[in-house]
C-alpha cells in the first residue's frame, strides 16, 4: 500500500512549550485535549475513591458531610464537563479532519479558543476549594439550594467556570459542522462518512441545540446570587422547577453528547477487529439521528418525581429511544458474528462497551416505568445506572479510542500485555464498584449520604463498591505505565497497524502538519479497504499483516 | 502485533467468566428485587417492578449470549488467511430488530401507565390528611380535618407540628400534601416503594393506604433529595396503627397540644428568610457555646430540667459550617433539639423546647464525630 515520503516518526509530542500553546494545528489541540481531559479524569477519580473511602463503613471517618458534599458534587461535574465531553471532542478533534482528508478543521483559531477555556474553567472551579469550600449542591445544582443563601463564593465559581465550558463546547460545534460540511474530500459522500464522524455531526447538532440553553440557565442563576435575581428561588417568586427543565433540557441531550462519539469509536473499531464492514451503515446512521431526535424530548425524565411534569409523554418517548439505541447494539453484534475476531487491546475495550453499555441501557428502561421511578429515583439504582451509561459506556469506548489511535497520534504502539491487564483490572473494578449499587438502590439508600445507618443492612455492599473503586483506580497505574513506556520507547507504529478502513491511516503516524500528501480514491466508506483489497480482494493474506503476524 | 492463540483465549476466557460473572448476579442474588412493599399503591409498583425485571433479565440473557457466543465462535484462528465474506446488512433483519424493541417497549409503556394510574389515583374523602413539613433538616407533621383546618393546634389555636413521627392508620386512605419552607426535600420511605420531591412554592398532594396487616408497624423514611449538610440525618418513621389505636392517638395530641404552650420552631429559619434567628423573649438560662478549628470550646454543659432554655451559639470558623444537635443518652441516640447549621462567622440563638431531666449528647451535625460534648439536664 501507498506510504508516504515523509519521516515516519515526526516527533510532535516533544515540540517546545511555546509551540504547544499557540498551536491551531487541529491533531496538537486534540492531543492537548486528550490530556488536559486525563489530567481531570484522575483529578475527579481522586474525589471519586474519597466518596467510596467514606462510604466503605457507616459513620463519618474521614470526610465531614460539608466537605463530602463537595467532593461528589465535583467529581460529577468534573467527570462530565471537563472529562467524558472534552475528551471525546479531543478525539473527534484529532480524527475528524483526518478521516475525511481535510487539512484542518475549518476554523482553527477558534478551535484554540475553544480548547483554552476549559482548563480556565476548570480552575475557576476549583479554586472555590481556597474560597471556604468548592460548590456542594450536587453538579445538577439544584435551586433554591444552589442559592445564595445556602451555597458560597464555590457555587459562583462553579457557575462561571460552567459558561465558560459550555461556551467552548458551543463553539467546537459551530467548528465540527463547518468543517463535516465544508471540508470533505472529493468522493467523500455524506453517506460514505465514518460512523465516528456522523457521530460528531449529530452530536455537535445537539450541543448547538441544548448548551445555549444550559448557558443562559446558568447566567440567571448567577444573576439570582448576585444580582438580586428571582428566577429559580421560590422565597422570592421564582420556581425551583425552571431550574429543572432548563437544566435537564441540556443535561440529558448532553449523555447522548457524551455517548454518541464514543459509540462512533466503536463502531470504527468493531469492524477493523472483526475483518467485516460495519453491519447496517444506513440504518446506524438513521439511529444515530433518531437518538439526537428523541434526546430533546426526555429531558423530564428525570423529574418524574418533582410531580410538575406530563408523566406518560415522557414516559412513552424515553421508551421509544430505546429503539434506535437496541438497533445500534444488534448491528455492533452483527457485525462481529461471522468474523474473525482480533481480541487487541482496543476490540477489548470495544467489547466492553457493548456488554456494559447494554446493562446501562436496560436498567435505565426500569426507571422508564414512571411508577418503578418513583422507587428508584435519587437512590444508588440511579448511580449504578449513569455509571453504567458514562463508565460502562463512555469511558470503555473512549480508553478503546485511546488505544486505538494511540499510534496515530504518536507514531508508537502501545503494550498489548499491559493493555490487557489494565482491561482486566477496570472490567472487574467497574463491575464490582456499580453492580451493588442496584442492590443499594433498592434497598433504599439515597444518593448523595455522606453517612448510613450501620443498622441499615447496607455496609457490606457498600465495602464491596469501596473495594470495586479502588480496583479501578489501580487499573490506572498498568495504563499509565504503559503510556509512559511507549512514548520512550514503543514499538514503531508504521502508517496502519491495525489494518483500518479510514482515511486517517493513510498518512503517516503521527500525521504531517496539513495530514495529507496525496489521497487515495474515495469510492466508499472504507477508502484503505478498498485500497489494500484492489484487485486482488478477497484472496491472499495481505502483505502488511503477514508481517506482523509471524 | 497479534497475540498467538493461547493468549488470545485467556482473554476471551476472562472476558466471559467475567460476563458471566456479572450476570448470574442477576437472577441468583435476592438484593434485585425492592422491599416488601407494605401500600396498596407499592404493591401495584411491585408487581409493575416484576414485570419489567423479568423482560429486562431476558433481554440482558440473550443480548450478553449473543455477544459472547460471537466472541467465542468467531475469534480469529491461525487457518483464517482469506477475509471472512464482507457482509454490508440486509434490510429484513433491520426490520426485525427495529419492530421487536418497539412492541416490547410499547407494552411496558402501556404496564406502566395503567400501574401509573393507579398508583396516582386519588380518594374522594380520604380518611386522614396530612401534611409533612419538610425543612433543613427535620420533618414535622400536621393533621388536617376534613375542613382543611389543623385539628392539632396550641392554646393561641395555631396548628402544632408533631416532629420525627407520622402516625397513620393502617387500613386507610391517608392523604398526604408535602411542604417545604426552604430547600427541595423528597418524602421516601423504601417500604412504600415511593417518593415525591418537596417543593418549596409547589405543593405535591398524594394518597397512600398502609396494609390493615401492618398495623404496629414503622417504617423508616428519609429525605431522598440532596438539601445541604444535614441530608444523610434528615430522617423520618411512619407509624401504622389500627384505626381504633390512631383515633385514641390522635384525640391525647390534640388535648396535649391545647394544654401546652406551643413552642417556637426553635432554631429553625422562619419560613422563606434562612439566616433571621427568631425573635422570642429570652429564656431564663442562657447558655454560650463556641466553635473554632473544628471543635467545640465546652465539651460539657449544663441546663435545668422542664424549663426552656437558650444556647448562644458562635461560629468563629471561617467558611466553615457547624450547628448544635442535642441528643438524649448519646451522640447516636435519638435527636431532641436540631439547630440550624450556620457558616461561619456567624451566632445564632437557638431556643431550646423543655427537656425531662437526664443526660444527652451535643453534637454537630457537620462534625459528628469530631465535634461532640455531654449536656446534664437536672
Amino acid at each position: 500500500m501507498a506510504t508516504t515520503a515523509l519521516h515516519p516518526a515526526v516527533p510532535a509530542y516533544r515540540s517546545g512549550l511555546y509551540e504547544w500553546i499557540t498551536t491551531t494545528d487541529h491533531k496538537k489541540i486534540g492531543i492537548l485535549y486528550v490530556v488536559n481531559s486525563l489530567l481531570f479524569f484522575f483529578i475527579a477519580g481522586l474525589l471519586a475513591l474519597g466518596v467510596r473511602a467514606e462510604l466503605a463503613q457507616p459513620k463519618v471517618q474521614f470526610f465531614a458531610p460539608d466537605v463530602y458534599n463537595q467532593l461528589f458534587t465535583m467529581h460529577g461535574t468534573v467527570m462530565i464537563f471537563l472529562f467524558i465531553i472534552p475528551i471525546l471532542a479531543g478525539f473527534a478533534n484529532y480524527v475528524v479532519p483526518l478521516q475525511i482528508g481535510a487539512p484542518d478543521m475549518a476554523l482553527p483559531r477558534i478551535n484554540a479558543l475553544s480548547f483554552w477555556m476549559l482548563p480556565l474553567g476548570g480552575i475557576l472551579m476549583f479554586t472555590g476549594f481556597a474560597t471556604g469550600g468548592a460548590a456542594a449542591e450536587g453538579w445538577t445544582g439544584y435551586s433554591p439550594l444552589a442559592q445564595r443563601a445556602y451555597s458560597g463564593t464555590g457555587t459562583d465559581l462553579w457557575d462561571v467556570g460552567l459558561v465558560l465550558i459550555g461556551t467552548s463546547s458551543i463553539l467546537g460545534a459551530v467548528n465540527f459542522l463547518t468543517t463535516i460540511f465544508k471540508m470533505r474530500a472529493p468522493g467523500l459522500t455524506m453517506f460514505r462518512l465514518p460512523i465516528l464522524v456522523w457521530t460528531v455531526l449529530v452530536t455537535s447538532v445537539l450541543v448547538l441545540m441544548a448548551t445555549p440553553v444550559f448557558t443562559s440557565a446558568l447566567i440567571m442563576l448567577f444573576i439570582d446570587r448576585n444580582y438580586g435575581g428571582h428566577f429559580f428561588d421560590p422565597a422570592t417568586g421564582g420556581n425551583a422547577i425552571l431550574w429543572q427543565n432548563v437544566f435537564w433540557f441540556y443535561s440529558h441531550p448532553a449523555v447522548y453528547v457524551m455517548v454518541l462519539p464514543a459509540m462512533g469509536m466503536v463502531s470504527e473499531i468493531l469492524p477493523v477487529f472483526s475483518r467485516k464492514p460495519l453491519f447496517g451503515y444506513k440504518a446506524f446512521v438513521f439511529a444515530t439521528a433518531g437518538i439526537g431526535a428523541l434526546g430533546f424530548s426526555v429531558w423530564a425524565h428525570h423529574m418524574f418525581t418533582t410531580g410538575a411534569v406530563f408523566l406518560p409523554f415522557f414516559s412513552l418517548m424515553t421508551f421509544l429511544i430505546a429503539v434506535p439505541t437496541g438497533v445500534k447494539m444488534f448491528n455492533w453484534i452483527a457485525t462481529l458474528f461471522r468474523g474473525q475476531l482480533i481480541f487487541a487491546t482496543p476490540m477489548l475495550f470495544a467489547l466492553g462497551f457493548l456488554t456494559m453499555f447494554l446493562i446501562g441501557g436496560i436498567n435505565g428502561a426500569f426507571s422508564a416505568a414512571v411508577p418503578v421511578d418513583f422507587a428508584l429515583h435519587d437512590t444508588y439504582w440511579v448511580v449504578a445506572h449513569l455509571h453504567y451509561v458514562l463508565f460502562g459506556g463512555s469511558v470503555f469506548g473512549m480508553f478503546a479510542g485511546l488505544y486505538y489511535w494511540f499510534p496515530k497520534m504518536t507514531g508508537r504502539l502501545l503494550n498489548e500485555a499491559l493493555g490487557k491487564l489494565h482491561f482486566v483490572l477496570m472490567f472487574i473494578g467497574f463491575n464490582l464498584t456499580f453492580f451493588p449499587m442496584h442492590m443499594l438502590g433498592l434497598a433504599g439508600m439515597p444518593r448523595r449520604v455522606a453517612d448510613y445507618s450501620a443498622n441499615a443492612g447496607w455496609s457490606d455492599l457498600n465495602l464491596l463498591a469501596s473495594i470495586g473503586g479502588f480496583t479501578i483506580a489501580a487499573s490506572m497505574l498498568p495504563f499509565l505505565w504503559n503510556v509512559m513506556l511507549s512514548l520512550r520507547n514503543g514499538e514503531i507504529a508504521g502508517d496502519d497497524p491495525w489494518e483500518a478502513n479510514t482515511l486517517e491511516w493513510a498518512t503517516t503516524s503521527p500525521p504531517p502538519p496539513y495530514n495529507f500528501d496525496h489521497l487515495p480514491e474515495i469510492r466508499s466508506e472504507r477508502p484503505l479497504f478498498d485500497l489494500r483489497h484492489a484487485g486482488a480482494a478477497h484472496s491472499a493474506l495481505p502483505a502488511k499483516y503477514a508481517e506482523t503476524h509471524s | 502485533m497479534f497475540r498467538t492463540t493461547p493468549t488470545r483465549l485467556a482473554s476471551v476466557l476472562a472476558l466471559t467468566v467475567v460476563a458471566l460473572m456479572a450476570s448470574g448476579c442477576a437472577s441468583m442474588i435476592p438484593g434485585l428485587y425492592p422491599p416488601t412493599p407494605v401500600t396498596a399503591q407499592g404493591h401495584d409498583i411491585g408487581n409493575l417492578y416484576d414485570i419489567v425485571f423479568l423482560i429486562a433479565a431476558a433481554i440482558f440473557f440473550v443480548v450478553e449470549g449473543f455477544i459472547i457466543y460471537a466472541v467465542i465462535r468467531y475469534r480469529r484462528r491461525p487457518t483464517d488467511t482469506e477475509l471472512p465474506p464482507q457482509i454490508h446488512g440486509n434490510n429484513l433483519v433491520e426490520i426485525i430488530w427495529t419492530v421487536i424493541p418497539t412492541v416490547i417497549v410499547a407494552y411496558l409503556f402501556v404496564v406502566s401507565w395503567q400501574t401509573l394510574n393507579t398508583v396516582e389515583a386519588t380518594s374522594q374523602n380520604p380518611q386522614v390528611h396530612v401534611v409533612a413539613i419538610a425543612r433543613r433538616f427535620s420533618w414535622s407533621f400536621e393533621y388536617l380535618g376534613p375542613d382543611g383546618k389543623s385539628l392539632v393546634n396550641g392554646p393561641d389555636g395555631k396548628a402544632v407540628e408533631l416532629p420525627g413521627t407520622m402516625v397513620v392508620p393502617a387500613g386507610q386512605t391517608v392523604r398526604l400534601s408535602l411542604h417545604s419552607p426552604d430547600v427541595i426535600h423528597a418524602f421516601y420511605v423504601p417500604q412504600f416503594l415511593f417518593k415525591r420531591d418537596v417543593v418549596p412554592g409547589h405543593e405535591n398532594t398524594f394518597d397512600f393506604t398502609v396494609d390493615a396487616t401492618d398495623a404496629g408497624q414503622t417504617f423508616r423514611g428519609q429525605c431522598a433529595e440532596l438539601c445541604g449538610v444535614g441530608h444523610q440525618g434528615m430522617s423520618f418513621e411512619v407509624q401504622a396503627k389500627t384505626p381504633a389505636e390512631f383515633d385514641t392517638w390522635l384525640q391525647q395530641q390534640i388535648t396535649q397540644a391545647k394544654a401546652v404552650p406551643s413552642p417556637p420552631p426553635s432554631g429553625k429559619a422562619p419560613s422563606g428568610s434562612p439566616g433571621a434567628s427568631p425573635s422570642a423573649p429570652p429564656a431564663a438560662v442562657s447558655l454560650d457555646l463556641t466553635a473554632k478549628n473544628v471543635a467545640f470550646d465546652k465539651t460539657s454543659l449544663e441546663a435545668p430540667a422542664n424549663q426552656p432554655f437558650d444556647i448562644k451559639f458562635t461560629n468563629d470558623d471561617q467558611g466553615t459550617q457547624h450547628n448544635v444537635d442535642i441528643h438524649k443518652d448519646s451522640p447516636t441516640g435519638q435527636v431532641v433539639f436540631d439547630g440550624e447549621v450556620i457558616t461561619g462567622p456567624d451566632t445564632r440563638l437557638y431556643q431550646v423546647t423543655p427537656l425531662p431531666a437526664g443526660t444527652y449528647a451535643f453534637v454537630c451535625k457537620v462534625h459528628p464525630t469530631t465535634m461532640i460534648g455531654t449536656l446534664t439536664v437536672k
